[in-house]
């Protein structure tokens, strides 16, 4: 059965290339623009994965991506974090976050800087659901 | 009444990172989220005869304004704050109005106006149009020196100008959720020439005698709350010796609650806090007053 994938970017360029990528290599593709909307959809929707952008419009992926990590039964849930952020500021964020708030979040599985060609998106999509 | 977040409006000309950095003391507050917004007027991407909708010089603009966000992002994503951006094609006022909605910042913060005096004759400035459309508090950013350096500790020393008005018992009331980042806050009245015609100089100081008081009572109350407070009574014209006072203290930014004038009355005949928010050559926090903050 083909399998689910949620991308979750405000850019809506972004989505339009990821959903074509995700459909010619016979996934089901999900969109969500923002970090809130991307919740709702990975509740309702359990993904199998998630692209997910950090710089958005209402919550962004940040707080999206430490959601999913901090909930029980969404923290499974594989996350590729696809975004113009650089890793090193997003390392950064998440440490920053970690002694603000407490506990310690995963980093994430695979964290692609934009802009990636399809090749290597689908490459990042298998490595991590096959 | 926290300031949790702030909704940061720029064009890129006069309100940049600088400005934006002089704001993260807020984090000690209880700021949490940043959300950048670039309005592009449609002038700038509008159809024009031979060439059609600039598409490309659209595309452009928000390609800059993007990159410009990332940058600042990455500075904010470091320090633990959230941060969201919108880039879009607009009117400036209604797309604020539009984020605010989607948003709900506590704090709005904006450049001072680029519109001509005739122009705001008619249609109002940013700001006072801007204050009449939302109840969101609105701090307006100067640059107080000619060279464009940008105060690096706004909230430091700042002056509230009470009229003893509902909005200004509001306006207690948010400064105080500022504890954590103000220095020391001077607090001013202005008497009216007109109360002090009396001929009496007994009648004279005793309005000061009671204004005084009255600052005093603030001071007290405000420091209760852990801001270190200073009053002073001024007389004259309002908007004057506001501007003075912010002067001779070397205030930091002046905080004022915004009047509940009629906005008929207000676009002919002005109201103080959008005078000054207009003119002031420093930093203006307006506070609403129509509704609980």
């Amino acid at each position: 059965m083909s399998k689910k994938v949620l991308v979750v970017d405000d850019d809506q360029d972004v989505r339009s290339f990821v959903v074509t990528v995700l459909e010619e290599n016979q996934y089901i593709p999900l969109v969500a623009q923002d970090g809130i909307e991307g919740f709702e959809m990975i509740e309702k929707e359990k993904p199998d994965l998630v692209i997910l952008d950090v710089l958005m419009p209402r919550g962004s992926g940040i707080r999206l991506y430490r959601k999913l990590k901090t909930d029980e039964n969404l923290n499974q849930i594989p996350i590729i974090m696809f975004t113009g952020i650089a890793l090193r500021s997003f390392l950064k964020s998440q440490k920053a976050l970690d002694e603000f708030k407490g506990g310690e979040i995963p980093m994430p599985d695979i964290y692609l800087e934009k802009p990636v060609g399809p090749e290597e998106l689908v490459a990042a999509i298998k490595k991590k659901i096959g | 009444m926290e300031i949790r977040k702030l909704l940061f409006v720029t064009k890129f000309e006069g309100l940049c990172y600088d400005a934006l950095n002089s704001l993260l003391k807020l984090r000690y507050a209880s700021l949490e989220h940043v959300v950048f917004l670039n309005v592009i007027e449609r002038d700038k991407v509008a159809m024009q005869r031979g060439s059609g909708y600039l598409k490309e010089e659209e595309v452009k603009l928000k390609e800059t304004a993007n990159i410009r966000f990332i940058d600042w992002a990455e500075n904010l994503f470091e320090l633990g704050l959230e941060v969201g951006a919108y880039m879009e094609v607009s009117t400036f006022i209604p797309e604020i109005l539009k984020v605010v909605e989607k948003e709900s910042p506590d704090l709005i913060v904006i450049g001072h106006s680029h519109k001509g005096a005739l122009k705001q004759l008619y249609a109002g400035s940013d700001v006072t149009e801007l204050m009449r459309r939302t109840e969101v508090p609105i701090l307006v950013f100067k640059h107080m020196m000619e060279d464009k350096i940008v105060p690096e500790k706004i909230f430091d020393r700042p002056l509230f100008a009470t009229n003893w008005s509902g909005t200004a018992k509001k306006t207690i009331e948010y400064i105080k959720a500022l504890k954590n980042v103000i220095g020391e806050i001077h607090i001013i009245h202005v008497v009216k020439d007109s109360v002090l015609k009396s001929s009496d100089t007994h009648e004279v100081q005793k309005v000061r005698k009671i204004e005084r008081k009255r600052l005093d009572d603030l001071c007290d109350e405000l420091e209760e709350a852990g801001i270190k407070a200073r009053p002073h009574v001024y007389v004259g014209d309002p908007q004057k010796e506001i501007e003075k006072a912010a002067k001779e203290y070397q205030a930091s930014m002046i905080i004022l609650g915004s009047s509940d004038k009629a906005a008929i009355l207000e676009r002919w005949v002005g109201s103080i806090s959008k005078n000054i928010a207009d003119k002031s050559l420093f930093p203006c926090l307006l506070i609403p007053g129509k509704k609980d903050i």
